[in-house]
């Protein structure tokens, strides 16, 4: 073999392992999570409330709460991200709007999540004396998820043929008929997928809602806004791993860490074929 | 004929629900600009070089939380990077189109496990196992919480992002090239180490800024196993066994008590809002960067 060859063997050789390397540390996180979790998962985990400090009962309310507070998000991301790109697409031409619109995403983006959650603490919690509420986390939340959701949705704005835009102003519609009518439905899919990536994120969010929305124990179902905390299975998880020494509560944390990884990569999951598919077509143009 | 002029409900709301973006990042920005002002009054720039942070003396000297951040985020580029770039060349040049595929679904998937639970794993196996490795290894540290098992927890949590977007950059390469360079006789070795990665380079350079954009703001997991002690400085920067003392990142700040402490004290929480200000400046500076190398890469590709 000459040393040419030998090398490319070599180098070959590195990269595989580095890939490797990744895909096996990556494995090793899932698999330990999925390992010591199962043993704390049954029936019951899920459908009964906390009691002990963490250390017996379920998660019921933590998995509520994850859910309200992902909800909310949706509720505040979506009509913010189709707004976005109905603005830049049907009616920002490729000029400065558009221009800011990108920034204004790109600086959303690189705000990270602990300021999101002093900026909600200052807002909502001290401003407005709402104390801790579901809905400031969820507000947070939503905003902290605008860009994944906007960019999924404009990038499938842009692949939509410019022949169907121009079929549509033949036909005489007017650009809120054609916002309507052709974007919104022709791109609906990158919004589907930036919303259930975005609710994955959200999700699994721990320092947007600590200061905001949530508590450790004692809150159940939210009767109003002010002063309406939830649990949260992020929040609950990172609290048993701090403070607690107890294993009784440490396998709790292993479960409530298996359920919220179920849900987020399940999110994740319902997000990829569509993704997919986007991304071959985002390649064809 | 309608006029074009009518009112356009979908055009209004469309303004509207963009202007709530934009307003959000403007007011951000705002609070941070202004709420920082009475720290920096206080301090000066001795903010960001004394270290001397306490709270009950009134005193903010930040150097010991920006020289955490720093050192934490390097580890995690620095460990990150080769294994990162190594996996796209991997996936991008070694594997089939459907292997590539499915190492980036995986990977995609993974990069959404949510950082308390990798804080969760750094708490329970990272921080003892580095233990038990420092004492092999006759290297005096208190605990298994240092600077070192933050930055190494770090690392495996920006490798998928990292990674999938490398494999983005080397995919851009347009695949003309790749055929050029095998058709006037290189290995694969020497089309990807001397053509094809030397093109992508400035995208990867974009992948790997936006891996550190992650590291600088990730708060849960550096929180827990950073140790979060104020002011340790090491006396010599350069000197590698700091790495195994406890330290106090930004993040780890934010995130701890005194955020709730500092409420209703208007200089403590100026000096907290200062810190977040820096984040968030340092994180956007990181990120605009990063952006205009794939923005740029992508129009020379484009042609």
């Amino acid at each position: 073999m000459t040393r040419r060859r030998l090398l490319d063997r070599l180098f070959t050789a590195a990269m595989a392992s580095f890939g490797l390397a990744a895909l096996g540390a990556l494995f090793t996180v899932v698999g330990i999570v999925a390992w010591r979790g199962a043993g704390a998962i049954s029936l019951s985990f899920l459908l009964e409330e906390v009691r002990g400090a963490g250390a017996d009962g379920g998660v019921l309310y933590h998995i509520a709460g994850t859910a309200i507070l992902v909800t909310t998000a949706a509720l505040v991301a979506l009509p913010i991200s189709i707004a976005i790109g109905l603005l830049s697409h049907g009616y920002l031409g490729d000029g400065r709007g558009r221009r800011m619109i990108e920034a204004t995403l790109h600086a959303l983006n690189a705000v990270p999540s602990i300021v999101f959650g002093l900026a909600g603490l200052a807002l909502f919690v001290n401003t407005f004396g709402w104390q801790k509420s579901w809905l400031a986390g969820g507000i947070v939340l939503g905003l902290m998820i605008v860009p994944t959701v906007a960019v999924a949705f404009l990038e499938k704005l842009r692949a939509i043929p410019a022949s169907a835009i121009q079929a549509a102003t033949g036909l005489g519609l007017r650009r809120s008929m054609i916002s309507t009518a052709v974007l919104l439905p022709q791109a609906a899919a990158g919004l589907v997928t930036g919303l259930l990536l975005g609710l994955a994120r959200a999700a699994g969010e721990t320092a947007p809602i600590m200061f905001t929305a949530v508590i450790f124990s004692g809150a159940t179902l939210p009767k109003g806004v002010t002063d309406s905390p939830v649990l949260a299975l992020p929040y609950h998880i990172f609290v048993l791993a701090q403070d607690s020494f107890d294993p009784a509560a440490l396998e709790k944390a292993w479960g409530a860490a298996a359920v919220l990884l179920a849900l987020v990569f399940g999110l994740a999951i319902a997000a990829l074929p569509l993704r997919l598919r986007i991304h071959e077509e985002a390649k064809r143009v | 004929m309608r006029s074009n002029r009518r009112f356009d409900v979908v055009r209004l709301a469309a303004i509207c629900g963009s202007a709530v973006a934009l307003l959000a990042v403007v007011a951000l920005g705002a609070w941070l600009a202004i709420g920082s002002v009475a720290a920096f009054r206080h301090e000066g720039l001795s903010f960001l070089t004394a270290n001397d942070w306490g709270y009950r003396q009134e005193s903010f000297g930040a150097a010991a939380m920006l020289y955490g951040t720093a050192v934490v985020s390097l580890v995690a580029l620095v460990v990150a990077a080769p294994i990162g770039v190594g996996t796209a060349i991997f996936a991008s040049e070694i594997c089939t189109r459907r292997v590539r595929l499915a190492i980036k679904m995986l990977v995609e998937i993974l990069a959404g496990v949510p950082s308390v639970v990798y804080g969760l794993l750094g708490v329970l196996f990272l921080r003892d196992w580095l233990y038990v490795l420092f004492e092999r290894l006759g290297i005096d540290a208190l605990s298994g919480d240092t600077l070192l098992t933050a930055g190494l927890l770090l690392a495996v949590m920006i490798l998928p992002t990292v990674a999938t977007l490398a494999d983005d950059a080397l995919q851009s390469v347009p695949s003309r090239v790749r055929e050029a360079s095998r058709g006037l006789g290189l290995t694969r070795a020497e089309a990807t180490l001397f053509v094809i990665l030397p093109q992508a380079l400035p995208s990867i350079a974009g992948a790997l800024l936006l891996g550190l954009g992650r590291a600088l703001g990730e708060t849960i997991a550096v929180f827990l196993v950073v140790g979060r002690a104020d002011n340790l400085l090491p006396e010599n920067l350069a000197s590698w066994p700091p790495l195994v003392d406890a330290g106090q990142t930004i993040t780890s700040k934010l995130g701890g008590a005194e955020t709730n402490i500092a409420v209703g004290d208007p200089l403590h929480s100026s000096a907290i809002v200062a810190l977040a200000a820096i984040l968030f400046g340092a994180v956007l500076i990181v990120t605009i960067t990063a952006e205009a190398l794939r923005a740029r890469a992508a129009k020379v590709m484009g042609r």
